[in-house]
């Protein structure tokens, strides 16, 4: 039986490690314990030779290292790779049992071996399913036996490397995709295994091995003596974690972290501040790791990459798209501006498009003089907007971080940058948690088939994709600068960066809240019993509008996600959902029931002072009304009501970012809400979102979200003049919405087969005094204003209305009344095919 | 020895691990799980769409406890997880063959 190599160790080879560890711990040298550790192995090998095959009558064969033996990088504790080589098959069989014993009493002075017996014909005979033996035999080196054997296989060797190096490098990338992908793909571990994490030695590895499989590639050679301080840096750190550990461990704990950052440098240093530098080779490693496997994996020219060419079609007048990577074409001028930068990343979030190599060399090259530059004219908000409303934005931002443009943008990054916060549940880095938060939600985006259906859902509805994702970036970004209170170094980071950015005001209380309230669903999800009606109502209040509470529960989706892979258990994602289902039913039954008293809604805008008319408007208002206008804009509409006129009404029309507003103000009156949706669709408008209420004066306040797809109110100015009295027409009585639609062709209604099926539900709890009415359906041009037109016709009264349009679908709240009172029972079977058939649904 | 299986609310697991470091039990396994009792599902509307929830989010605690502190045990958990409101959850108790501590071979009641 083979010894326990750890107990059973000879003195000689004990003494030899021990040795070499007290020297080591001295000289902290590396390359002095792998110089002397593998000579020490050559001699014990060739004496077992002497002793076990040439003793037994063995004449003709070779002994020779392989691997990482082969190469002399034998770390304290690394395997024996051994092949015995012998000239035919017939030579194996009489010395079998001497080929048993050799590693045997190898395994018996202590040494950990694998050895595999072989013909020089099996050895250049293509094992496709063995790749890694010809993989370890690109190290061969000759240790015992006959020298002629090796020689001949070696010349053999060089024909069939020759042969077959497009189809191994293909197995060898392969091998090593599935390596990253068990690492999820990133060098940011807090606890690294430091040769089988990206970026470490197994990477470095795969260099040498394309290096020697490529061997006309000047880039990988080039590359690889790059690397030569961070591969000298791992090489240090594995020797000291096989001492430490007494073992093949190459697991970089948080202990081991530790002792590393004041026992591995010159001078002590703060662990932090040492793994940072762990993070910086390994970084400059896995990035040369991957260029060359890339290399390796498009030596492929067949009409399958020829036809993945396409995407050369994508190029600008600034990037090149070739091969799947984006080329600068004037990169000084690309790096000129924080605005050039971010559009050349809004192209690679756009289309998930990496940077060429040598387009990353150059801006990183750049970088140091971009964040001068920036300061003085930092790149504003609609820029980073572009950015992150796009697919891939969290390849875009871990490219910007790679080119460290993204420090140069937001010097404060510099404080997450590869920082380990030592946590029992986290995986990753600070900012490559972020990432990862970021990429749960480009998921969502991409509709990958993994990611839970309700949650892409709730995604698609969301406007705001940018705030979200901003808001995610800087969501720990405190956990640099307020260890332990990292919510409030967030939001104070936050302010500083948008102040600078210039992100809108209303943008900023965003991002804030989210940053603000980030743990808080995560908390509500395990400590508060919802099944409890004032959890519903705490969790309502605290949120404020459905549109904060669908962005909070898609933030902590995100960042639950990137905890690590498995933290996003069925039973949390359950778990979140019933807490954004129990906040969201709570928010739209207070709509009707939470309305505001002027004199607690002074604190809110007018600092306790509001003015007799604004008290007047505001009384009897939803408060939610509070909660989605600023100041300025209530103040605003404040004044708009004071413009009633004589005819009662006063309509305003304006350009709102990338849509239009219309707000309307008049007395309340039967079928009002469906007159305006008729005469927008009678322009052509197309309504995103409304909300109507009325105040306990009964002045009803609509307000219209709508785009305008023939772009016919930017062309054509005094259209915008003619809209809005039309409008006023039409309240006045003076017109008549039917007519004005005959104007039109009519929209195109959904046919049976649309993908959303209206969807009608009646809530008749909700409310005292009002039945509410869901409705979930395909969107269309005119929808509203035929579901109006249901409802009126049907005798109800429309109350309250709030109305949301996102990615083709209508999600519509309605709370009506039927003389005064709610809406019988018995009348709803015939309301709900009445506002079905309006749909266009069956 | 037994070991106690506990099915709780979650918003209950800070009370009961407390109730149970008051009474000098600090170990424990918890694990989150999903299903019904009596309480079986309930309907959820969401968008006017109902969707049915029929496996509810729990937390399982799980210890093994000396024979003689059992009914200290149990009583405490009972207390700190109960709401009164059914779907509070259940406690199982089993015998237990043999325990034995991985590090040093303790074993019975002494690798507890």
């Amino acid at each position: 039986m083979p010894g326990n190599p750890t107990t059973a160790r000879p003195p000689a080879h004990r003494d030899l490690l021990e040795s070499l560890a007290i020297s080591f711990k001295a000289n902290r040298d590396p390359n002095q314990v792998l110089a002397a550790r593998t000579a020490a192995v050559d001699e014990l090998v060739a004496r077992a030779a002497v002793e076990h095959v040439v003793a037994a009558g063995g004449r003709r064969f070779t002994i020779a290292a392989c691997g990482g033996y082969g190469r002399r990088e034998l770390f304290p504790y690394s395997d024996i790779d051994l092949l015995i080589l012998v000239p035919q098959e017939s030579d194996i069989g009489p010395l079998n049992t001497v080929f048993s014993d050799l590693p045997q009493a190898l395994w018996d002075a202590g040494l950990r071996v694998s050895h595999s017996v072989r013909t020089v014909a099996d050895c250049v005979h293509l094992h496709e399913q063995n790749v890694e033996l010809h993989i370890s035999l690109l190290d061969l080196r000759y240790v015992a036996g006959d020298a002629s054997l090796l020689d001949e296989l070696s010349g053999k060797l060089e024909e069939f490397y020759h042969r077959h190096a497009h189809v191994l490098m293909q197995r060898l990338a392969e091998l090593s995709r599935t390596r990253h992908a068990k690492y999820n793909d990133t060098v940011f571990h807090l606890e690294p295994n430091i040769k089988e994490t990206p970026g470490g030695l197994r990477d470095w590895h795969l260099l040498h091995w394309l290096g020697l499989l490529m061997p006309q590639n000047e880039a990988i050679r080039e590359s690889a003596l790059a690397l030569r301080g961070a591969v000298e840096f791992l090489a240090r750190l594995r020797c000291y974690l096989h001492f430490q550990t007494n073992r093949d461990s190459n697991l970089l704990t948080f202990d081991l972290q530790d002792s590393a950052a004041r026992e591995l440098p010159d001078n002590p240093l703060p662990t932090g501040e040492w793994m940072r530098l762990y993070f910086k080779g390994a970084r400059q490693i896995s990035q040369s790791a991957l260029r060359a496997l890339e290399y390796a994996e498009t030596q492929d020219t067949s009409l399958a990459q020829q036809f993945r060419d396409w995407r050369s079609r994508l190029s600008t007048t600034e990037f090149t798209v070739s091969r799947e990577r984006i080329f600068l074409r004037t990169p000084a001028q690309t790096a000129a501006s924080g605005e050039g930068i971010l559009d050349l990343f809004a192209f690679v979030s756009r289309h998930g498009i990496r940077l060429s190599w040598d387009a990353q060399r150059r801006l990183r090259a750049e970088a140091p003089q971009i964040e001068p530059r920036v300061a003085i004219n930092p790149p504003k908000w609609p820029h980073w907007k572009k950015l992150l409303d796009q697919p891939h934005s969290a390849l875009a931002l871990r490219e910007m971080e790679e080119t460290r443009t993204l420090n140069a943008l937001i010097p404060e990054w510099n404080a997450i940058d590869s920082l380990v916060v030592r946590d029992f549940y986290h995986r990753y880095t600070v900012d490559e948690h972020t990432f990862v938060a970021i990429g749960a939600i480009d998921d969502l985006a991409q509709a990958k088939p993994s990611p839970p259906h309700r949650f892409r859902e709730l995604f698609e509805e969301t406007e705001e994709r940018a705030l979200l994702r901003f808001a995610l970036l800087l969501h720990d970004i405190g956990k640099g600068t307020d260890p332990g209170e990292h919510v409030r170094g967030s939001l104070n980071t936050a302010r500083t960066v948008m102040a600078r950015i210039e992100v809108p005001a209303g943008y900023q209380e965003t991002v804030l809240f989210l940053i603000e309230h980030h743990l808080d669903l995560s908390l509500v999800m395990s400590a508060r019993d919802l099944d409890d009606p004032l959890a519903a109502r705490q969790l309502a209040t605290q949120m404020g509008t459905l549109e904060r509470l669908r962005l909070l529960a898609l933030l902590t989706y995100a960042d639950i996600s990137a905890v690590n892979p498995t933290a996003m258990t069925p039973w949390r994602l359950e778990q979140l959902w019933r807490v954004y289902v129990l906040g969201a039913e709570q928010l739209k039954r207070e709509l009707d029931t939470d309305r505001i008293h002027s004199r607690s809604a002074g604190h809110f805008i007018l600092d306790g002072n509001l003015t007799p008319e604004a008290q007047a408007f505001l009384e009897g208002l939803p408060t939610r009304y509070l909660r989605t206008h600023g100041r300025d804009e209530i103040l605003r509409q404040v004044r708009l009501a004071g413009q009633l006129g004589r005819h009662g009404v006063v309509v305003e029309i304006k350009r709102q970012s990338d849509a239009w507003q219309a707000i309307v103000m008049t007395a309340d009156k039967p079928g009002l809400f469906a007159m305006v949706c008729g005469t927008l669709a009678s322009y052509g408008m197309n309504i995103l979102k409304a909300e109507a209420a009325a105040n306990h004066a009964g002045l009803v306040v609509d307000q219209f979200r709508f785009a305008d797809p023939l772009r016919t109110l930017e062309l054509n100015p005094s259209e915008v003049d003619q809209l809005r009295l039309t409008i006023e027409l039409v309240v006045r009585g003076e017109l008549k919405v039917e007519d004005l639609l005959k104007r039109r062709r009519p929209a195109p209604r959904p046919s049976h087969g649309a993908s959303i099926q209206p969807m009608v539900q009646f809530n008749r709890e909700a409310s005292d005094t009002c039945t509410l009415i869901d409705f979930v359906g395909e969107d269309r041009p005119g929808l509203l204003y035929d579901l109006a037109s249901a409802l009126s016709e049907a005798g109800c009264n429309i109350e309250l209305v709030m109305i949301d349009t996102e990615a083709h679908k209508a999600i519509d709240v309605f709370y009506v009344t039927r003389n005064g009172a709610k809406v019988p029972e018995a009348d709803e079977v015939h309301l709900k095919a009445a506002l079905v058939r309006a749909a266009g649904g069956h | 020895m037994k070991k106690i299986e506990a099915i709780i609310q979650p918003h209950k697991l800070d009370e009961v691990k407390e109730a149970l470091k008051g009474i000098g039990v600090d170990g424990m396994t918890v694990s989150e799980v999903r299903g019904h009792g009596r309480q079986k599902g309930h309907k959820e509307v969401y968008r006017g769409m109902e969707y049915d929830v029929d496996l509810l989010p729990k937390i399982k605690v799980e210890l093994v406890v000396a024979d003689s502190r059992l009914d200290e045990i149990t009583a405490a958990i009972a207390a700190a997880a109960r709401t009164g409101k059914i779907g509070d959850g259940k406690i199982f108790v089993f015998d237990v063959a043999e325990a034995i501590r991985i590090r040093n071979n303790e074993t019975g009641e002494a690798a507890l």
